[in-house]
């Protein structure tokens, strides 16, 4: 406390010492500005401060079903890795894969062009920016409350198949349920838009994703 | 890590975030016990064995154990000191077409980064793909609205859609020179415009340039 007094009279004496200072300085010039009158006989001791874990990254994978306009629907699996900015913003890079198969068109006798079998690995990735609108917590009974948010997300990526990339964006929404500390359940629905000219055509389709996948973070 | 309550008093919520009730306050002079961070939360544990999470701006005035001089606002900045690492995408133009870019940055010092981008451009009879390495140069690093100047080249690859016959992929080597500016919004969140012209040899009597603008977002590790 007294130590607080004293530099709380120091800063206020300040002031009023600073123009005797300044005249002192430019009558002496023999001795630089920037050098110390005294030195204090210190050894400083190098203090090594901890550091503190954060929990802000979160991995996880997730599974679900991916449907592809004018094909079909198919499962799909992911990886997921987010990096939690604040409480509110998220960044969120993913990696896909699922299959798209011309079926229907195949058995019209109609293959699409760029299809050389019927079932086409389709993968894709994507780095999108996250908001939990609405935070809250949930209870289970009387013992457990859990925390829980409902984000927004949006951004963009990349969409292969059939030997063509398409410039994808996605957006949608989920839910994500911190069982504890550091695991969580999302729920999360998507929508890939991209351009697609393999029917003849170029056409803007919307290809909607439903997904649950379990994370945690370290 | 342990430090010692120097607010009159600190609150302490079930769960990191604003709006989670405070169901404890811990006093002046308390020691309380650091366990994770998450954002910009801090669970805590008391010597009655209590846990919750407190805010960041609550903590900042806490002393340490090394020293009373040393206050948790040096522990955290020397933490966001530490950072190097961004990555970040970006949307834009190039030339006519539209561009989806994705990059990741290393601070070799607080002035100078590298930076390796992947970019999309998806045209109407081809798509093209850009990965560049480049050497970024931020003058002003220090400030909020930072400009910043680069340099650097990589790999330009210009394939013809496969309901197209017959037109030939290319794939060379392009250099691109460019300017931007860095906006933060936070300590460790940014938003970025960039510009960017490309020159790509196609062949011996050919050089094809491109200008890029795009928008982004970054974010520090």
């Amino acid at each position: 406390m007294t130590n607080r007094k004293i530099l709380m009279l120091c800063l206020g004496a300040a002031p009023l010492l600073s123009p005797a200072f300044v005249l002192a300085d430019a009558e002496d010039k023999s001795i630089p500005a920037q050098e110390q009158v005294i030195q204090p006989q210190l050894e400083r001791r190098d203090v090594k401060v901890p550091h503190i874990n954060a929990d802000d990254i979160e991995v996880g994978f997730y599974k679900g079903i991916l449907s592809i306009e004018n094909f079909s629907a198919q499962s799909v699996t992911g990886l997921r890795l987010a990096y939690h900015v604040t409480e509110d913003f998220f960044i969120e890079g993913v990696k896909a894969k699922s299959t798209i198969s011309d079926e229907f068109f195949r058995s019209r006798a109609f293959p699409i062009t760029g299809f050389d079998k019927q079932e086409e690995d389709l993968t894709y990735y994507n780095v999108s920016l996250g908001y939990n609108v609405l935070p809250g917590e949930i209870f289970l009974g009387r013992r457990w409350a859990m925390a829980s948010a409902f984000y927004i997300i949006g951004g963009i990526g990349t969409t292969t198949f059939a030997k063509e990339s398409h410039a994808t964006f996605n957006f949608g929404g989920g839910y994500r349920i911190l069982l504890n500390d550091w695991f969580a359940l999302h729920i999360d629905m998507r929508d890939h838009v991209f351009d697609s000219d393999l029917l003849g055509q170029n056409k803007r389709t919307n290809n909607f994703e439903a997904t649950a996948g379990l994370t945690v973070f370290f | 890590m342990r430090v010692q309550v120097a607010d009159p008093y600190i609150e302490l919520r079930t769960e990191p975030g604003r709006g989670y009730p405070v169901f404890y306050v811990a006093e002046r002079g308390e020691w309380i016990e650091i366990l994770k961070r998450k954002t910009d939360w801090f669970k805590v544990r008391l010597a009655s064995g209590k846990e919750g999470w407190v805010n960041r701006l609550q903590l900042e005035n806490t002393l340490t154990e090394t020293g009373a001089r040393t206050t948790f606002r040096d522990v955290m900045l020397a933490d966001y000191l530490d950072r190097r690492l961004e990555v970040g995408f970006g949307w834009g133009r190039f030339d006519q077409d539209p561009v989806l870019t994705m990059r990741i940055g290393y601070g070799l010092t607080p002035n100078f980064f590298v930076e390796l981008s992947a970019s999309q451009v998806t045209a109407v009879y081809s798509s093209t793909s850009l990965t560049q390495l480049n050497l970024m140069a931020l003058p002003f690093a220090d400030r909020r609205v930072s400009p910043y100047f680069t340099l650097g080249a990589g790999r330009y690859q210009k394939t013809p859609k496969v309901t197209l016959v017959d037109s030939p992929e290319i794939s060379v080597t392009a250099a691109n020179a460019g300017f931007g500016v860095r906006v933060y919004l936070t300590r460790n969140f940014l938003v970025r415009g960039d510009f960017r012209e490309y020159m790509a040899p196609i062949n011996d009597n050919r050089v094809d340039t491109f200008k890029e603008w795009t928008l982004g977002l970054g974010v520090f590790f």
